[in-house]
């Protein structure tokens, strides 16, 4: 973790920007840690609130992006400096959090609305 | 806002979650109870649970916002030209002047090629 290197990488229009591969795998981890705990969380509430079916999936849908956009919100204008693509925040790892929020669905789901 | 004020509000925010479960386990009773059929929860409960999930969810992001400056030229921003021209090997500790200056110099006694062997 303590490796300082640098990656290059080359923009559209030819120039090549460095990146510190520690603080980029740092910031990763982070948001990887949060969305772990909202897949597990909005699993929870899914489950309290006895969803069924497709809307549970279109549930995890929501939650998803209303922590993508409370991300937005908080690193404000100057997401560059923290991150190399916005895009990959939401789309790396889904089906990952998919797996934990039904595992987390159907538990709390069984000891709320069948015990 | 401080960390422990965070932590604080997580844990509200926990709690609350198990409280509306709670409270959807005692509506699910009532309606067994009464022989009455399931469709959805009471507002409040769906509510209570989606506004804690947010509240959860913001202080987690709260507490692990301290985001890392990605760009490697934002590191040697902060260092001056001193620190540049700082370089270790090329240190001397070592000088002649000790020796040409110094009126009480004693010469070192000149190592045999006996020893080195």
């Amino acid at each position: 973790m303590s490796s300082n290197r640098v990656k290059t990488r080359e923009t559209k229009s030819g120039e090549i920007i460095a990146y510190s591969e520690s603080a980029v795998r740092q910031n990763l981890i982070n948001v990887e840690y949060v969305k772990t705990s909202l897949a597990s969380l909005a699993g929870c509430t899914a489950g309290i609130l006895g969803l069924t079916g497709l809307l549970g999936f279109i549930f995890y849908l929501v939650s998803l992006l209303g922590f993508f956009g409370l991300l937005i919100v908080k690193t404000g204008s100057n997401w560059q400096k923290y991150f190399i693509s916005r895009k990959s925040l939401l789309t790396n790892g889904f089906l990952g959090g998919l797996c934990t929020y039904t595992l987390f669905w159907t538990f709390i789901y069984g000891m709320v609305h069948v015990y | 806002m401080s960390k422990a004020f965070q932590k604080l509000v997580l844990g509200c925010g926990l709690l609350s979650l198990a409280h509306a479960a709670y409270s959807a386990a005692q509506h699910r009773t009532y309606l067994r109870i009464t022989e009455q059929e399931f469709t959805t929860l009471p507002l409040d409960i769906i509510l209570q649970a989606v506004i804690s999930l947010a509240i959860i969810i913001y202080s987690i992001l709260s507490l692990k916002s301290d985001w890392k400056l990605i760009h490697a030229t934002d590191l040697q921003e902060k260092s001056s030209w001193e620190t540049l021209s700082n370089i270790q090997s090329f240190y001397t500790f070592n000088h002649r002047g000790k020796a040409i200056f110094n009126p009480h110099y004693l010469q070192p006694a000149p190592v045999s090629m006996d020893s080195l062997h």
